[in-house]
């Protein structure tokens, strides 16, 4: 084997990141540890994460305890739920109301109760979704990669013409746009894994196109004129040479996703029957974004997070009016959830698509923090309420908090963990931590929870150490 | 690079194991409990650690640590807990196959000794604490003298590669042609594209020290060398000029950066006024910090301790802030008495955040190089600090700036990587005699710039790293691409040209260093500066030529040039020559002129241009630096 040959295999399977770090020395990781598929069996291709940024009362969804409705001069106290509960598929398990369409796909879904989120002092929402995004608590000495990232390294894309981490539906132009960079990022695993952004699903399609005002023929032209160019430029002559060599087959692959048919059209939501986009469309960005995710995993998406976005005070941080604004945020993920479920079993997909919904913590009407670890109130609750703006889970709670999980393998119709039926409904067995968490994903998707990648000399690990275990009773 | 080679014999065994002979029987594990110490060590010792310890790797495999023995190599884990049958290791031992038998030189395991491994790993792979196989160098911290040899060499640095090339063989005296320095040296200095008309004036200038005073001039251009070089620095102090995180820290060092940069400020003074801050000097060790409570090992002390030593003394004491490390021989009392100097008031040593229940005394972490008096207040320990970093005895400090700068020109460093100033350098000599020179007048930068600048060396064509030899060999520069600081710089200069008058070295607006980060700068590379950075990723992606291909913001740019050159009135047969001259320094081909005036057809307009601009932007010769 002469080492000509030797170069162009390496050069096909590698990517372009890792010859970098080859090439210059740069202080990009090197792989250490190759995922070993055989030696674990996945149980999904693809994950989906549903992000309900901002903090979701779990006892005002998910896990519904004593309803006490809104009168004037109520005692807080009192309220653990400001809905009712329904019934779901599954016999005993409720949610509350306004949820009736998840409910009735519960029969498919595994929910965990306690999600317990870390303590990291007084609460700061973008400080709890970093360590809910990478399973580390900032800050710290390296960049912690994105859980997309990570996966997007460990197994690359589904399919090659897609990017393996699609982020729909975050801005970075709230009051908390630095922080929310911070864990939006591939870190040190560098920029090849880095998330692709897109914003509003109506217009991703913009976005594997041409740039606006520039037709196919002429994009497809010009990417001709500058191969002929390059062909009679005197630079062809010098021989190989990675940093070129790793711009061409960079630009290559852009061009092949700008200029892909098939791909564009898994983008393109113009292309979804009327019916159907309704369906989504009752939850705007987010629901779109789901509709948008579906499509993407017929085509072969790795990781995909849809989100209204995090924008202090908005969506899911309800500081204030929680149980009306409740209605409404439970009235635009209902009927897209579900609806992302049945679409995806319907195609055969949910078996090997994970999708998790989840939130960086739950809230409370009383309690800041948990019990054991109160912080200091950020939302004055008054001693009786005579608003009903007051009326609503307004103090973030990290004690206990709900993950809804469908399909990659999960149980089906299953509940894990329990909490109490008391204030605070704190979690009283089975507590799973974000670490469990992570550590239980990358388990559906066939990565250790010990899989790690050098930098600066020293292992880094999917998780902390690679201590966190994954939770094997989710699995079915 | 190593790791290639090995990737090639793990083929070559897996295709010759087709017909691989019956290994030994295995013989069962000893019956009594073996001991780490006594029993297991003593083997890994005499036919393991040749190969695969103390940095040594081979195969991906170490047995340093506990945690990497376990981990295995290339072919997967090495030991099973209490499967010592199934496990890797045992089944290589026992292999009569000379492809794959371990240890692969020397003398076999005996058939007792591999019942003590077996043994060894059925009850459960106990391992002395803290023991680790490495024993890791340190490099002198003192200065050490080198006399210049003898020779018919002007500039320092070839007289001192001389005996260099003809030990490796290398002919010292191959040069680029004058457009490639050219292009080459502005981008090294000021971070900008040379004008036709400066390429064009260099290449009929017939001095002999042409090279000497372009390099002379371009450092003397303060504003854009401040405005270059604050990149490379901002990235070093995490100097964000946005917000950092929602909590509190993080302050802007910019002006007195950008002053500092301007005067040449000598570095111990300026190492001197970070560590013991002056106005507008304080945001390097007042480190960012996040609303909440946050790990021990992260507290602004800590933080203070850990980038000091990385970017001052190329130290990496990142691992000894929780435990002591598995890297190198720093303790975690170290890093805690070396963090307390920053610290009003005694610091709780934390074990992996856990209090160990101990204090830590302020100390440096070479206490050769001066004492800090422990009961002083925080604002005169600080100083003794800075005084004590910079003082002449520490020659670390000048050691890891000249290697800073010998990387940024050369593309990777005497020492490498360079935030490793204990790791061997290939030219010792070279190293200690820079950082004397540049210690002995005045910690002067530019004067160090401009010595690596005016080399032969640095005149040499460029090369790629050869990632198949073993040990590094310098031949020359090595490819870099543009940062994305001198890719957008050079994209407005090209768009400027187009007009008429325009100032010498103007790109039409602020610098892109100077300017907030933005999406687009942010994809091409420039970090967050959240955490330091000493070297950027320097590699394109996919994500980047995606925003560059269809992204909005570089889209517009593109419309911009394309209507500025309309607008200029020249014809298709100039703009083409012009654009060219604009953005790589030098006249197409005529094949090259021929397929860029098909693409701009007979009338010009702005689109065609727009498109023959992208064009170039993408062009290895514009992206590279050669």
């Amino acid at each position: 084997m002469n080492s000509n040959t030797t170069r162009r295999d390496f050069l096909s399977t590698a990517s372009t990141a890792t010859l970098g770090a080859l090439a210059a020395g740069s202080p990009v990781t090197s792989a250490e540890a190759k995922v070993n598929l055989d030696s674990l069996q996945s149980t999904a291709d693809t994950v989906i994460v549903l992000w309900m940024a901002g903090g979701m009362a779990s006892t005002d969804t998910f896990d519904p305890k004593r309803y006490v409705p809104y009168e004037k001069g109520l005692d807080p106290k009192r309220v653990l739920s400001t809905f009712p509960a329904i019934d779901t598929a599954v016999d005993g398990v409720k949610f509350t109301e306004g949820l009736e369409k998840i409910g009735a796909v519960m029969d498919r879904g595994t929910l965990i109760k306690t999600y317990r989120a870390a303590d990291l002092g007084h609460i700061l929402h973008s400080r709890h979704q970093y360590h809910w995004h990478t399973a580390y608590e900032p800050p710290l000495t390296v960049a912690a990669p994105h859980i997309g990232s990570w996966i997007s390294r460990s197994l690359g894309p589904l399919n090659p013409d897609l990017p393996a981490f699609i982020d729909i539906g975050q801005t970075f132009d709230s009051g908390e746009k630095e922080s929310l960079k911070a864990f939006h990022t591939s870190g040190f695993l560098g920029s090849e894994f880095a998330p692709f952004f897109l914003v509003e699903p109506d217009q991703a399609v913009e976005a594997v196109k041409p740039p606006v005002g520039m037709s196919d023929t002429r994009f497809a032209k010009r990417y001709q004129a500058y191969k002929k160019m390059l062909a009679n430029s005197p630079i062809q002559k010098h021989g190989s040479e990675y940093q070129r060599e790793s711009l061409l087959k960079s630009i290559d692959n852009a061009h092949r996703l700008l200029s892909n048919a098939k791909a564009r059209k898994a983008f393109d939501l113009s292309l979804e029957p009327k019916e159907s986009y309704d369906t989504y469309k009752v939850g705007g960005r987010f629901g779109l974004g789901c509709l948008l995710a579906r499509r993407l995993t017929e085509a072969g998406a790795r990781f995909i997070e849809v989100t209204h976005g995090y924008y202090p005070f908005k969506y899911w941080d309800t500081h204030d009016n929680g149980h009306t604004r409740l209605k409404e945020l439970k009235s635009m993920i209902d009927a897209p959830i579900a609806q992302l479920v049945l679409d995806l079993e319907a195609r055969k997909l949910l078996d090997r698509t994970l999708i998790v919904v989840a939130s960086e913590f739950s809230r409370d009407m009383m309690m800041e923090g948990k019990p054991e670890k109160r912080v200091k109130d950020q939302v004055n609750v008054p001693s009786k309420i005579n608003e009903l703006k007051h009326y609503g889970m307004h103090r973030h709670f990290t004690g206990a908090g709900s993950v809804l999980l469908f399909g990659g393998g999960m149980k089906k119709g299953f509940v894990y963990g329990e909490t109490a039926d008391e204030r605070p409904c704190t979690t009283v067995k089975d507590p799973v931590t974000t670490e469990q968490l992570h550590a239980s994903i990358y388990r559906a998707m066939g990565i250790p929870h010990d899989h790690h990648y050098n930098v600066e000399q020293r292992p880094f690990y999917v998780t902390p150490d690679g201590t966190a275990e994954p939770v094997m009773e989710l699995f079915g | 690079m190593r790791r290639i080679s090995i990737y090639l014999l793990g083929l070559l065994i897996t295709v010759a194991s087709s017909a691989k002979p019956e290994p030994r029987l295995l013989p069962a594990a000893a019956e009594r409990s073996v001991d780490f110490t006594e029993d297991i060590k003593p083997i890994l010792e005499r036919s393991c650690v040749n190969c695969h310890a103390n940095g040594k790797r081979k195969g991906g495999f170490s047995i340093d640590h506990l945690h990497s023995f376990v981990a295995g190599g290339d072919s997967g884990p090495a030991v099973i807990q209490g499967k010592s049958a199934e496990s890797l290791l045992i089944k290589l031992v026992l292999s009569n196959d000379p492809e794959e038998v371990m240890p692969s030189k020397g003398k076999r395991l005996s058939l007792d000794e591999v019942a003590l491994l077996r043994a060894w790993i059925d009850q459960g792979i106990k391992w002395e604490k803290g023991f680790t196989f490495a024993k890791f160098r340190n490099a002198p911290v003192a200065p050490r003298k080198v006399e210049l040899p003898k020779g018919g060499e002007t500039n320092p640095v070839d007289r001192l590669l001389a005996p260099y090339y003809s030990k490796n063989k290398i002919t010292p005296s191959i040069a680029v042609s004058d457009h490639i320095f050219v292009r080459r040296v502005f981008l090294d200095t000021i971070g900008l594209l040379p004008s036709p008309e400066e390429v064009t004036a260099f290449r009929d200038d017939n001095r002999p020290d042409k090279h000497i005073r372009l390099v002379e001039e371009l450092l003397q251009d303060k504003k854009n060398y401040a405005e270059h070089w604050i990149t490379f620095w901002s990235d070093c102090f995490r100097n964000s000029y946005t917000r950092q995180y929602h909590g509190g820290g993080g302050k802007r060092i910019t002006d007195w950066l950008k002053k500092s940069l301007e005067e040449n400020k000598p570095y111990d003074q300026f190492v001197r006024e970070l560590i013991s801050p002056v106005g507008g000097s304080d945001g390097f060790i007042k480190g960012v910090a996040w609303r909440g409570t946050v790990n021990a090992s992260q507290v602004v002390e800590m933080q203070a301790a850990q980038n000091v030593a990385q970017v001052f003394l190329g130290l990496n004491i990142k691992c000894a802030s929780c435990h002591d490390s598995f890297i190198n021989d720093w303790t975690l009392k170290q890093t805690y008495s070396f963090a307390s100097i920053f610290s009003e008031g005694p610091m709780d040593v934390h074990r992996c955040n856990k209090p160990t229940g101990e204090k830590a005394e302020p100390a440096f972490l070479y206490p050769e190089l001066g004492s800090i008096d422990a009961k002083a207040p925080r604002k005169e320990r600080v100083k003794q600090l800075s005084e004590i970093i910079t003082s002449p005895k520490n020659g670390r400090l000048a050691r890891t700036v000249v290697n800073r700068l010998w990387a940024i020109f050369f593309g990777r460093g005497l020492v490498d990587p360079v935030d490793e100033m204990d790791n061997p350098t290939w030219n010792q000599d070279l190293l200690d005699w820079l950082a004397n020179d540049f210690a002995d007048h005045g910690y002067d930068l530019k004067r160090t710039m401009k010595i690596l600048l005016t080399s032969r060396a640095y005149q040499r064509p460029s090369v790629r790293l050869n990632e198949d030899v073993e040990e590094y060999v310098f031949h020359g520069p090595v490819v870099r691409r543009l940062s994305a600081e001198q890719f957008l710089d050079g994209i407005d200069q090209v768009i400027v040209a187009a007009g008429k008058d325009v100032p010498r070295r103007h790109t039409g607006g602020q610098r892109a260093g100077m300017r907030n980060l933005d999406r687009l700068m942010r994809t091409l590379g420039r970090p967050k500066r959240d955490v330091v950075v000493t070297r950027r990723e320097s590699t394109a992606t996919t994500a980047q030529l995606i925003e560059l291909s269809n992204g909005k913001p570089f889209a517009d740019l593109m419309i911009k040039g394309g209507n500025a050159w309309e607008g200029s009135g020249y014809g298709a047969d100039v703009i083409v020559r012009k654009l060219f001259a604009n953005a790589l320094g030098r006249e197409p081909s005529e094949n090259e002129a021929n397929s860029a005036q098909s693409v701009l057809g007979k009338t010009v307009n702005a689109q065609a241009v727009a498109d023959l601009l992208w064009m170039l932007a993408m062009h290895p010769e514009f992206q590279l630096i050669h």
